[in-house]
């Protein structure tokens, strides 16, 4: 089918006599976002601060398990911050695409047509299974980083056991933070294909209502 | 009136709002790239833990430069998504002003006054015409293709000089160039997507002046909520901390002994892009407040018909 012939009909959508509202990601979206995005801001300068602290502690001559053990919770508060920024960022596409979904059921239904409304796009769904993924991996990670913190501090782990956490933490968070990225730009996808929904929809409506 | 500079930043007069947008099919290739990078570079790091010395330095070292490089497709990959949102949007915006006016009911009497009115989604301007876009929207709409080009350009400078320092470790001046440049990149990438979504802002609120003028009816349009103003800040801090993180890994670049240096620049340059990040996280929410704005407008004019 050629794009000059694509009506509403060729999409994938959900028809109704009222407008659907929020979907339960979305509503999570505009609830969740401002806690996470709180997070973020807080926790992103206490890692710069514990860095000068490390800094100090190496330029100082601490021991070294300290200063291991200063370098993961360095790491994992870090990329809580992260965590948290990411989800932020997530939840606001959510919360976008929310809009964009009660508002364009809300015109529908006032102008007295059917209503609508797009079903949730593959691309949907690989962004909040991404976002869930990454969001779990670079979460892991941090924990993982606070553990290993506490085991080299108390004795419990090597240098060399630390070491090699923090080589293998390293690659996991970076494929967390790939996969977490990935996950945006599918979310972002979704706005796309939801303005060329409702460029198309608004135009049949006038139709409807003649 | 569209200047000649807002012509590039709108699709053709000729474009089919109904075709698909080839931004967002080459941008989702652009990031599935980025992934498959991102992932070798894993496998990577993954060998490096059975490696020891030399040899696990070095591997250290490609592997960081391949990641970052991973990280910027992606986020290239973002902008180019974002491009497509942008044309779509104008896109949208025509077809409202094509159908809007057989929509609005039976013209009221009664016009808002010129100035400042609350509304359940907070103050807006009404004006007769369309508001011009704001200092920030200039700026916006100038800078992130630069932004988005010298981001990309320095990653790719930082890869090289990673292969470089991962040929003669321990090599301090490449491993500081590699981190600085890396860093500094990603810095302006993210900031070129924050000025995409500044522009995205300015497209939301021209089109949106644009429609209301065309029916004859008095232009609401938002005022620049907070979560915009603390974007612009967070945004700049951000980008500044990237420049900042250079500058010391260049001056540590020189030194005998970076390792306490390396220890804060690190969360440094971390530091700077989560505020950037904070940045965009707040300009996606300005976003949603302003088509939440946008869909009650319409909904207004449609149900009371108010024209001037």
């Amino acid at each position: 089918m050629t794009s000059s012939t694509t009506t509403s009909s060729d999409f994938a959508i959900d028809v109704s006599t009222k407008g659907l509202g929020y979907n339960r990601p979305q509503q999570m979206g505009r609830k969740l976002w401002a806690p996470m995005w709180v997070m973020s801001i807080m926790a992103f300068p206490t890692a710069l601060i514990l860095g000068i602290v490390r800094s100090n502690a190496i330029s100082g001559g601490e021991s070294e398990p300290t200063i291991a053990a200063l370098g993961h919770v360095t790491t994992g508060v870090m990329f809580i911050g992260f965590t948290a920024v990411f989800t932020a960022v997530s939840f606001a596409i959510a919360r976008i695409l929310g809009e964009f979904r009660k508002g364009g059921g809300e015109v529908q239904e006032l102008v007295g047509s059917e209503v609508r409304t797009l079903k949730m796009p593959p691309t949907a769904k690989i962004f909040i299974l991404g976002m869930a993924m990454g969001m779990m991996t670079l979460l892991i990670a941090s924990i993982i980083h606070l553990v290993v913190a506490a085991q080299v501090s108390s004795g419990s782990l090597s240098l060399a056991g630390a070491e090699t956490a923090a080589i293998n933490l390293e690659a996991v968070r970076r494929l967390g933070v790939a996969v977490y990225l990935g996950a945006i730009t599918f979310g972002l996808a979704t706005i796309v294909k939801v303005l060329r929904f409702q460029a198309i929809r608004i135009r049949e409506l006038v139709q409807v209502s003649s | 009136m569209t200047s000649t500079a807002d012509v590039r930043l709108k699709p053709a007069a000729d474009a089919d709002y109904r075709a698909p947008s080839r931004y967002r099919s080459r941008g989702l290739v652009l990031a599935f790239i980025g992934l498959v990078v991102a992932s070798i570079a894993f496998v990577g790091n993954l060998v490096a833990v059975g490696q020891t010395g030399t040899d696990q330095a070095s591997t250290l070292a490609w592997t960081f430069g391949v990641t970052t490089t991973g990280f910027a497709l992606i986020k290239t990959a973002i902008a180019v998504v974002l491009w497509g949102i942008l044309m779509k949007l104008w896109l949208r915006a025509d077809s409202i002003k094509v159908a809007l006016p057989k929509l609005v009911g039976t013209p009221a009497a009664d016009q808002a006054a010129l100035g400042e009115v609350d509304t359940p989604y907070g103050k807006v301007t009404v004006t007769e015409r369309a508001p011009g876009p704001l200092p920030i929207h200039k700026m916006a709409k100038k800078m992130f293709r630069p932004m988005v080009a010298m981001g990309l350009m320095a990653v790719i400078v930082g890869l090289i000089v990673s292969f470089v320092w991962a040929g003669s470790v321990p090599n301090t001046a490449a491993s500081a160039w590699t981190q600085g440049l890396q860093f500094l990149g990603e810095g302006m990438l993210l900031s070129g997507i924050a000025f995409l979504l500044g522009t995205i802002l300015w497209a939301i609120r021209t089109a949106g002046g644009e429609v209301q003028e065309s029916l004859g009816v008095r232009v609401y349009t938002p005022k620049m909520p907070r979560p915009a103003k603390a974007f612009v800040a967070l945004m700049m801090l951000g980008l500044m901390v990237s420049i900042a993180q250079f500058v010391g890994y260049v001056v540590v670049a020189g030194s005998s002994d970076p390792v306490a240096a390396f220890a804060w620049l690190g969360p440094l340059r971390e530091f700077g892009l989560g505020l950037i990040l904070a940045g965009i996280a707040l300009a996606l929410v300005a976003i949603g407040n302003v088509l939440a704005f946008q869909f009650y407008r319409f909904q207004q004019l449609i149900q009371t018909g108010e024209r001037s």
